[in-house]
């Protein structure tokens, strides 16, 4: 078997014990059951238009992004040391880079699925209340901003996975950065007068701008200049960087930490 | 030849300067039970830590089957079954889940693997609980999952770092059985320990190690030979005059007598048959002896002579 072969191999064995302890540990339930019962909620005062149905319930799709992320992400690497199941995990012949890779894909995953399962209830919740016609396009938009924003706070929270030692603190550190630190930059350079399009919750905006909506998490406005993401091809490789940059720097660290 | 363990020179120095190893060399043949005796901070885990790459040493080389393991591959460690400290447990799991997972990592084949896990459990006692979460295992059923998993696919080379750590005298047992086991299916097994007794049990040769250089290495049988009676303890019926303890000092081979009340302590040169020749001249001489007790020293006092007895000797 090539080395290669044998990477995809480890990472696809790695991804899927990963996601079983997910399943197993009732997280990936407990966020499912917020990705149903949330989207629910909306219909207590259901919007005239299904544009500001669609619009006012993804207003909760950032925060869903970075809890999902913190609970699946969030001890990914952190979680072995600490609970010292590296012992049993890492003397074997597979390389900590493939299970490293394994466990992002999973937390990944688990973000995706919590994520998908939103935007299903909220499509179907359009259809029975105005109509399949009805289905606002910008809502594939908004989908497709939220997949690439889920990679981001993944990675994020993966990478502070690796950096600390203790897993609430890289939970913690990791939800707090993407929920209020890196906002709180945003305005702080829109207060500048400059636009923040290199802070990637600035671009997660899209996820209810492209419906007209400002989402909890990944709020810009207030501020006293207000700048607005534009859907496009920069905004998006701003989110795709992210994610690739902090998931190769977290890998990297992992990989140098010794199991002392 | 090659060695299925071997290090040269191995050096582990971790921060503000606390050297772990200090130029540990090690040759380990295949198919033997080897202990690696040391007190607490000795080095033991360090040296298991790095034959199993989860850390790296400071310098010198560290071989499993004639393969550098300080190199990038991990192919190496699919014949190496390891238990190190007390691993966490993936407590949400059973242990056929736990095991599956890893079978799979070790690459058994899906018919061989069922098989080989009910086996493996039933062979650490295990297998009334294969489907309970491990979350609810007491320590020692923690510890003998953790050797089942370290033993699933059939290793060529165990390491095993404190075995019988946390378990009660009938797991202590148990392992020691297993451990027997494995020999007689031909696996080299690196057995670390600061428990004297449990190492003196299983293995074949000792390396006594202490603030990281080995101290002493020697086969279990040269050990035991050094363990031999050097002296005997000799009770009376009345306390000796200075005039007989002398006559006795006299006795060829005797090098010492020391007098306790009735009791004589006699240090002499020479085995079991200079035993049985002072015994006869002690009683030509018509001394109305009690009792003659060769003194055998202990491991325990074996151990105490290399390294000292002030840390952590059980």
């Amino acid at each position: 078997m090539t080395s290669l072969s044998s990477d995809l191999y480890y990472i696809s064995l790695s991804l899927r014990f990963e996601f079983t302890k997910h399943l197993k540990r009732r997280r990936l339930l407990i966020v499912g059951a917020l990705a149903i019962i949330v989207p629910l909620l909306f219909l207590i005062r259901a919007a005239d238009t299904a544009d500001q149905f669609a619009s006012n319930s993804m207003m909760f799709m950032s925060f869903l992004i970075i809890i999902s992320a913190a609970m699946f992400a969030g001890d990914a690497i952190s979680g072995d040391f600490e609970k010292k199941t590296g012992l049993l995990l890492f003397p074997t012949p597979q390389r900590r880079v493939s299970i490293f890779a394994g466990k992002y894909l999973a937390a990944l995953a688990a973000t995706l699925l919590v994520v998908s399962i939103y935007y299903t209830i909220v499509t179907v919740e359009i259809i029975g209340l105005f109509g399949v016609g009805d289905i606002p396009a910008e809502l594939a938009k908004s989908y497709l901003i939220a997949v690439l924003y889920s990679c981001s706070a993944v990675s994020i929270i993966y990478f502070f996975s690796s950096v600390f030692k203790k897993t609430t603190m890289s939970t913690l550190i990791g939800f707090f950065f993407l929920l209020m630190i890196l906002p709180i930059l945003s305005m702080i350079m829109m207060q500048l007068n400059v636009e923040p399009w290199f802070i990637v919750t600035y671009p997660a905006g899209l996820i209810t701008d492209v419906l007209g909506a400002t989402s909890i998490g990944a709020s810009h406005r207030g501020a006293i200049n207000t700048f607005q993401p534009t859907f496009g091809v920069g905004m998006i490789a701003v989110i795709v960087v992210y994610a690739i940059v902090f998931f190769l720097a977290g890998t990297w660290i992992a990989n140098r930490k010794n199991m002392e | 030849m090659e060695y299925a363990i071997q290090t040269k020179k191995l050096v582990k120095r971790y921060g503000r300067g606390f050297t772990a190893l200090d130029g540990i060399s090690l040759n380990i043949k295949r198919g033997e039970v080897v202990g690696y005796l040391g007190p607490n901070g000795a080095g033991k885990t360090t040296t298991i830590k790095i034959l199993t790459k989860l850390i790296k040493p400071t310098a010198g080389r560290a071989y499993i089957n004639g393969v550098d393991v300080t190199r990038p591959s991990k192919e190496v460690l699919s014949k190496v079954g390891s238990l190190i400290e007390v691993p966490g447990i993936y407590e949400y799991l059973t242990p056929i889940e736990m095991l599956t997972y890893f079978g799979r990592v070790y690459r058994i084949d899906k018919k061989v693997l069922d098989r080989r896990i009910k086996k493996t459990l039933s062979l650490v006692k295990l297998s009334d609980c294969e489907h309970k979460k491990i979350g609810s295992f007491s320590t020692g059923m923690q510890r003998r999952l953790a050797i089942a998993k370290a033993i699933l696919h059939r290793p060529e080379i165990l390491l095993l770092d404190e075995p019988v750590l946390g378990l009660d005298p009938r797991g202590i047992k148990d392992v020691r059985e297993m451990i027997q086991h494995f020999q007689s299916e031909g696996m080299t097994v690196f057995l670390s320990s600061h428990l004297l007794g449990e190492v003196a049990e299983v293995c074949n040769s000792v390396i006594f190690i202490d603030k990281g250089k080995v101290v002493e290495s020697a086969d279990m049988k040269d050990i035991t030979a050094r363990l031999e009676t050097k002296a005997i303890s000799v009770e009376f019926s009345r306390p000796l005059s200075k005039e007989e303890v002398a006559r006795i000092q006299a006795v060829k081979s005797v090098s010492n007598a020391e007098v306790s009340d009735n009791t004589l302590l006699i240090s002499f040169e020479g085995g079991l048959h200079t035993s049985y020749q002072i015994l006869r001249d002690l009683t030509g001489m018509d001394l109305e002896i009690v009792s003659y007790n060769p003194e055998r020293m202990g491991f325990e006092d074996y151990y105490l002579s290399l390294v000292g007895n002030e840390r952590g000797v059980k």
